[in-house]
């Protein structure tokens, strides 16, 4: 039996005995097949029936991808331009920088440079960008093809930059900060620049020879050309038109109007120096100035306002004729102004100035001089009230006047407490070898003081010194040794003049308006002072002085509301002040202010 | 100054390109005379890269807008020739490609210009020139022995910082008169 028939067979328990030894098993073999009978029925038919097959075609291809195309093309870039004309320096002499002057260039941050800004009324841009674009003020100081002889300080340069772009501008700087030497620098670098070709510059008559030297020492090489001499050489003079920079006093602009007014005679620029001369709007130096032809206008002061708000709307007459108004307020004003006036003090801007020493010199009057005082105010106010209507502030002027010169000398007796206190004090200053300046407002005055100081050799500085002597007064006084002092009017010599060698500085009589003092003071009290300055101010206890000077005491604030800062009061004494100082009533009708 | 003396001196380019973060950027241009006052000034309105110009370009989006688009635009509305031009911004070295005047990158004068620095195609060569740090690509680098002859005349009289401070000024002025 094949081994598959024995699993058969055992699977179905048919297989007997499992021994080798046991009888052959019998085999019984089962049927397996079955049979199975199927009968016809409907669905039946369909299993047995082929298969139906539908066939459909698939496209398997790939469909081309899409593209999008970035366009990165070359953007045509918008631009805005400008071409500046070139500076066409005119040929001057001495342009060339001194041989072994050259200085390296100021190596600063270029943001902490003294930079030129357009003015808010400049609204071209163009010409906004043309003053941005230009180098800061640094570059030429230090390491330009101009030579300075001195650095200017920092507050100078911001008073070129602010000066530069302007066409209307006021530099009202405290006396002695250099307003002379900041304009001759701005008119230097514009001239440079090519945008000046013609400056006429006006000034007192006393100041003219002071500008000359000025301008030989800040701009060497631009020819002057001073109006003087008779008529045919004037007019000559005005009609040079190659005239780079012309001089010419108040004085003479009026002589010589038909000419200066003339629309044949242009000029860049025209700078008014001690501008507050033009204050008034009806005055005739007022009117010729602005009759003149002129691009751009500059106005030099250091007092814009001396009485009134009135006073800066005269000089804006001039500058910018309708753009301040009678009657604005003080606050108006200043914001009106404040982008064409610049002005500094020197407690802001020069902290390492000497200091300026005030010494209130009280005096009582000697018995000669009180009796005589007295007298003559008595009969001077009675005087006065008899007048009635037809008083005027002339008829007060005088008796002030009078009674102020008695507190200087007794016209009698020439006693003099005043002087016998100038006296001491000259003493101490000569001997320290230390130089002073005595002012007075008149020159019969000076001539007293004159010849009490002898022994000191005084020197004469007023409107009797003729002006072609003056020059040389100042050189002698500044050279000899000997002359310890300088006897000066407030007129003559209270304006321009520097003489900041002089350690002492003498009030004798005290002037209508502390600003005019103040020029006065500072001769000596600015820029080169080798040390402090002490300023005298003489007063006489319980007369005309005192009541004077308590009044300008009393008007120290209008001058800050316009100004702004600590400047000082600026304001002279009206109409009805004058009367008050003798306890009059202001008469009615038109009176004109003298102070 | 003797007229012919003034015109061998050299007229100087120079190119800032400043980015704002809303608008782009703002090219200018200014050139000086030898004594460092304006000659001529241009600046572009502002250029802002899309998204795809910023993905494409990649690292070269920079010098290319800096140097080709900016740059080259403003050099050829200017009338003037420059003899040398600096930039105070390194990706605009790429404007070196396109023109013919030396090109230099002018950092502050205590500023340092890393030796090593990469311009935008390439190694930067440092040196001195007139009291700053500059550098041109090494690909150019005989731009330095030009610029020290060119600029030795303005020693005295320019400080080559300085004038890209006036740029960013004039840029911000014709930004707010737009």
């Amino acid at each position: 039996m094949s081994l598959s028939n024995r699993n058969r067979l055992a699977a179905n328990g048919h297989v007997a005995g499992n021994s080798a030894h046991d009888a052959r098993p019998t085999v019984r073999s089962i049927p397996l097949d079955l049979s199975a009978e199927t009968m016809a029925t409907g669905w039946q038919t369909a299993l047995t029936r082929p298969p139906k097959i539908r066939m459909a075609m698939l496209d398997w291809s790939l469909a081309a991808p899409g593209v999008v195309s970035v366009p990165l093309p070359k953007v045509a870039l918008r631009t805005i331009g400008y071409q500046f004309p070139e500076a066409r320096t005119p040929e001057l002499p001495g342009l060339e920088q001194p041989a072994g002057s050259t200085r390296p260039v100021a190596r600063k941050t270029p943001a902490s440079k003294t930079r030129i800004k357009p003015p808010g009324d400049l609204i071209k841009l163009e010409d906004r960008l043309y003053y941005l674009l230009q180098p800061p003020l640094e570059s030429f100081v230090t390491g330009g093809s101009l030579h300075f002889p001195f650095n200017p300080f920092p507050y100078q340069l911001d008073g070129i930059a602010f000066l530069y772009p302007r066409a209307h501008a006021i530099l009202a700087d405290e006396m002695g900060l250099g307003k002379t030497m900041q304009a001759i620098a701005t008119i230097r670098l514009l001239i440079h620049a090519g945008e000046l070709r013609r400056v006429l510059l006006v000034c007192p008559k006393p100041l003219v020879s002071n500008w000359q030297r000025e301008f030989a020492l800040w701009a060497p090489e631009i020819p002057l050309n001073v109006v003087a001499g008779n008529q045919t050489r004037r007019h000559w003079q005005w009609n040079q038109p190659d005239a780079l920079v012309t001089i010419a006093n108040y004085e003479l602009l009026l002589r010589d109007r038909e000419v200066v007014a003339s629309p044949d005679l242009h000029f860049d620029l025209v700078v008014l120096d001690e501008s507050q001369r033009i204050k008034n709007r009806n005055s005739s130096t007022s009117q010729v100035v602005r009759e003149i032809s002129r691009r751009r206008s500059w106005a030099l002061t250091g007092t814009p306002i001396e009485n009134s708000p009135e006073d800066l709307v005269g000089i804006f007459e001039f500058l910018a004729p309708g753009y301040l108004r009678s009657g604005m307020k003080p606050r108006q004003l200043r914001a009106a102004v404040a982008d064409h006036l610049l002005r500094r003090t020197k407690d802001r801007v020069l902290t390492d100035l000497p200091p300026k020493l005030f010494r209130d010199a009280h005096v009582e009057l000697t018995s000669e001089q009180r009796e005589t005082y007295e007298m003559a105010e008595d009969e001077g106010v009675v005087k006065l009230s008899k007048l009635g209507h037809e008083l005027t502030i002339q008829h007060v002027f005088e008796l002030v006047l009078r009674l102020k010169q008695i507190c200087n000398f007794d016209p009698t007796t020439g006693a003099s407490a005043k002087m016998e206190r100038l006296l001491a004090d000259v003493e101490e200053c000569a001997a320290s070898g230390r130089k002073a300046i005595v002012f007075s407002q008149w020159v019969e005055t000076l001539k007293q003081i004159k010849h009490r100081l002898a022994r000191f050799r005084p020197l004469e500085y007023h409107g009797q010194i003729p002006s072609r002597q003056r020059e040389q007064v100042i050189d002698q006084f500044k050279n000899d040794s000997s002359s310890s002092v300088i006897l000066m009017s407030y007129g003559a010599g209270s304006v321009g003049l520097n003489l900041q060698f002089c350690g002492y500085v003498f009030l004798f009589d005290r002037w209508w308006n502390p600003a005019v003092e103040d020029q006065a003071i500072n001769r000596a009290h600015r820029i080169g002072a080798a040390g402090p300055v002490t300023v005298t101010r003489f007063l006489a206890l319980g007369t005309i002085e005192e009541r004077i000077d308590q009044i300008l005491a009393s008007k120290r604030e209008l001058f800050d509301t316009v100004l702004g800062g600590t400047a000082p009061q600026r304001l002279g004494m009206t109409r009805e002040e004058v009367f008050s100082l003798f306890e009059l009533q202001t008469p009615k009708g038109p009176i004109d202010l003298a102070a | 100054m003797d007229p012919s003396a003034a015109k061998s001196l050299p007229e100087l380019g120079f190119l800032a390109v400043v980015e704002h973060s809303q608008h782009g950027l703002f090219g200018g241009y200014l050139v000086l005379n030898h004594g460092g006052r304006p000659l001529e000034f241009h600046c572009t309105a502002p250029v802002k890269p899309n998204r795809a110009q910023e993905i494409l370009y990649g690292p070269t989006l920079k010098p290319y807008l800096y140097g080709e688009q900016i740059g080259k635009t403003l050099l050829d509305r200017a009338k003037t020739l420059p003899s040398v031009v600096l930039t105070d911004s390194p990706p605009a070295l790429a404007l070196r490609e396109v023109i013919e005047a030396p090109l230099a990158l002018i950092g502050e004068s205590d500023g340092v210009l890393a030796s090593e620095a990469a311009g935008p195609s390439g190694a930067l060569c440092c040196f001195e020139l007139l009291g700053h740090q500059a550098a041109v690509e090494q690909r150019f680098v005989s731009d330095r022995e030009r610029l020290t002859t060119l600029l030795a005349p303005v020693a005295q009289s320019i400080d080559l910082a300085e004038p890209f401070f006036r740029i960013r000024e004039a840029i911000e002025e014709a930004n707010r008169a737009a």
